[in-house]
């Protein structure tokens, strides 16, 4: 689709006119990292750190606690349509990608998910590409890239002192009204900037087969190896751009009936009512982690369902890496 | 390679080559720089997986829970995973004569938070030399003081020596300053109350309900939580003040004397959340109070969990 450019020092101007028709969410800096946030003035933002947000961008869609409905004396009083036009800008398209892979779960034919599809229909997610993918990376050992456009209204390319900005929907061709076109030369350019970060990542491993090895070694002491050390926290699964596991409470102290997230890797999330526990353990545990993520995804949508964006490895705080995981059990031979 | 590090590794291979444990737990090197991971060596020939160095950021005796109580473990313990091993004793959830403590004493744990903020995001690999951390990172080379590196609780740290330890690896250290520990919470206890409770809330509401700290804590170990019980439920599991605030609080208060100020909770969160100045308060509170300092023996009872019947404050009665 078309592309058009602006000079770097032209975002705010670019930012205010949004902000005229909708509300603009984008990262700023929160103690040591950066989280989205409505943003009053373009200065707020900060699109400096190669690291992605610490909190997912999933949760501008699927808030980490959503009120459904509330009740009072016997009455039934609906939530807040959560329908404000947002501009989402400065997604990584790790996460924007993420979004199109919980599409298929909360937009799925014949059950529509009223709060997800009310956000997503109310939003344009501008994204800026990683011409710096971190070491923690790896989108393009899962089917996507540094430059995904996937999820993404628009995809925004630093070059130089300018941005190239290419819409990707209609959505944000709206965005990028009367804005001047690229030339052919600086698309080129474009291109190669967006071509040498992918041609610099690394393969993590070859995706090839991993589900039908997940199946062939469930059984298998692997598990019990890898989840040595794992403490059985949430810390990959909330700060994971694609898992979406929930859970709805009655907040009775309040009326509300709340949806929250919720993890396989908590015992409590798969505790029955009767007291058992089909997955009793940490190893269990991992195992629905990685095996959902790339076996049970990849049955339903034939897509991987992890984007890359290194969060888990970076925040898990005793140094799993699930690529490592994903190594370890290729690699794995039964004795 | 450090020559506490080889020591590790030969008084690992010595103990299970002798049948004297059944497991060693230590740390041995990730895929993730800067990031050393949790080990359990089960075989003398694996002893040489063991790595010891500033990045080892776990209390590794939170993995005593993990084994019955029949299992002869082998613990790399710093000061204070030794101090936690032994409030663990005291609430029985290890016996003494099953736990073998491979002393070292800790020069302290490197904050890789604190290394990336001055070495840039993407580090590429660290290395302690003389006191000194040298760092590569895409953005170059760099040279730190390896005090300026601690992680916070152990820039405070008052015993960096194991406690009664069966092994002692490397040279005694000097203690540490406790006019200097108390800095932090003196600065919190002259603030109001407004701007306590001020304090607390911003630190509190970026929680994402992870338990990343309850689960890297040694002495977090109930079989449930209290936030997790549903019949009754005691705290809101919806994210907002009630249930967030509940959990800060009453997880702080159950460590009241029991906390070793590891800071292991710190290092885990994911979100840069502090918690150690409530627990370091209610330690000292209890020090103050009851004379009381967890984890230097295997008998001495946290205040708040002895009971005796010659109590001189007979308030149930």
């Amino acid at each position: 689709m078309k592309q058009v450019q602006i000079e770097k020092n032209a975002l705010p101007e670019l930012i205010q006119r949004w902000a005229q028709s909708a509300q603009v969410v984008a990262p700023v800096k929160k103690e040591s990292y950066t989280a989205f946030e409505v943003i009053t003035s373009p200065e707020e933002i900060e699109l400096e750190r190669a690291h992605n947000t610490r909190y997912p961008l999933k949760a501008l869609f699927l808030p980490q606690s959503e009120v459904l409905f509330r009740y009072h004396n016997g009455e039934y009083l609906p939530a807040e349509a959560q329908d404000s036009t947002r501009v989402i800008f400065g997604a990584r398209p790790c996460d924007a990608r993420a979004l199109t892979l919980l599409d298929t779960v909360f937009e799925e034919e014949g059950s529509h998910d009223p709060y997800w599809k009310t956000r997503r229909a109310a939003a344009s997610v501008v994204g800026i590409g990683c011409d710096q993918p971190c070491e923690s990376c790896f989108c393009t050992t899962v089917g996507s890239g540094p430059f995904d456009r996937s999820g993404l209204d628009v995809l925004v390319t630093p070059v130089d002192g300018k941005y190239a900005l290419e819409a990707v929907t209609e959505k944000g061709q709206t965005l990028l009204a009367n804005l001047p076109e690229l030339s052919a030369s600086e698309q080129k350019q474009v291109e190669e900037i967006q071509q040498r970060a992918a041609s610099q990542m690394k393969a993590a491993f070859d995706p090839a087969g991993v589900r039908d090895k997940l199946y062939a070694i469930f059984e298998s002491e692997y598990w019990k190896q890898v989840q040595q050390s794992c403490l059985g926290c949430g810390v990959c699964t909330f700060l994971c751009p694609t898992c979406f596991c929930f859970d709805i409470v009655d907040e009775t102290q309040r009326g509300e009936r709340v949806r929250n997230w919720d993890t396989c890797m908590f015992s409590v999330y798969s505790l029955e009512a009767s007291g058992h526990n089909p997955r009793p353990s940490r190893l269990e545990r991992t195992r629905q982690r990685l095996m959902h993520k790339y076996a049970y995804w990849l049955d339903h949508i034939d897509q991987i369902g992890c984007t890359g964006c290194g969060r888990c490895v970076r925040y898990c705080p005793v140094g799993l890496d699930i690529r490592e995981m994903i190594r370890r059990a290729q690699a794995w031979e039964e004795a | 390679m450090s020559d506490l590090q080889s020591d590790i590794r030969k008084e690992a291979a010595r103990l299970l080559s002798e049948n004297s444990v059944d497991v060693v737990i230590g740390f041995e090197n990730a895929s993730v720089p800067l990031r050393p991971q949790p080990a359990f060596i089960k075989r003398a020939e694996d002893a040489e997986k063991l790595v010891f160095n500033g990045f080892c950021q776990n209390n590794l005796a939170t993995f005593l829970n993990r084994y019955p109580k029949t299992t002869r473990i082998g613990l790399v313990a710093r000061g204070c995973e030794s101090r936690a091993a032994y409030a663990l004793m005291v609430e029985h959830q290890h016996p003494r004569e099953n736990l073998v403590l491979i002393g070292v004493s800790c020069a302290g744990i490197l904050d890789w938070r604190k290394v990336e903020a001055r070495a840039g995001e993407n580090v590429l690999s660290a290395e302690e030399v003389n006191g000194e951390v040298k760092v590569r990172s895409r953005l170059g080379e760099f040279t730190f003081d390896r005090a300026e590196l601690l992680h916070d609780s152990c820039a405070r740290c008052v015993h960096p020596n194991p406690v009664n330890a069966d092994i002692q690896l490397g040279e005694t250290l000097p203690e540490g300053d406790k006019a200097l520990a108390r800095q932090p919470i003196a600065e919190f206890e002259v603030l109001s109350s407004t701007e306590r409770y001020a304090f607390f809330t911003h630190e509190a509401e970026r929680c994402i309900r992870c338990y990343a700290c309850r689960e890297a804590c040694p002495m977090c170990y109930c079989a449930e939580c209290f936030v997790d019980h549903t019949t009754p439920r005691w705290a809101e599991s919806t994210v907002g003040s009630s249930g967030t605030h509940a959990w800060h609080l009453v997880r702080a208060f159950h460590q009241a004397g029991r906390c070793v100020s590891c800071g292991a909770c710190e290092r885990a969160c994911p979100m840069d959340i502090k918690m150690t100045y409530l627990t370091d308060k209610l330690n000292d509170d209890m020090q103050s109070l009851y004379g009381f300092e967890v984890g230097l023996d295997d008998t001495s009872q946290p205040p708040f969990a002895a009971f005796s019947l010659d109590d001189k404050d007979r308030f149930v009665s």
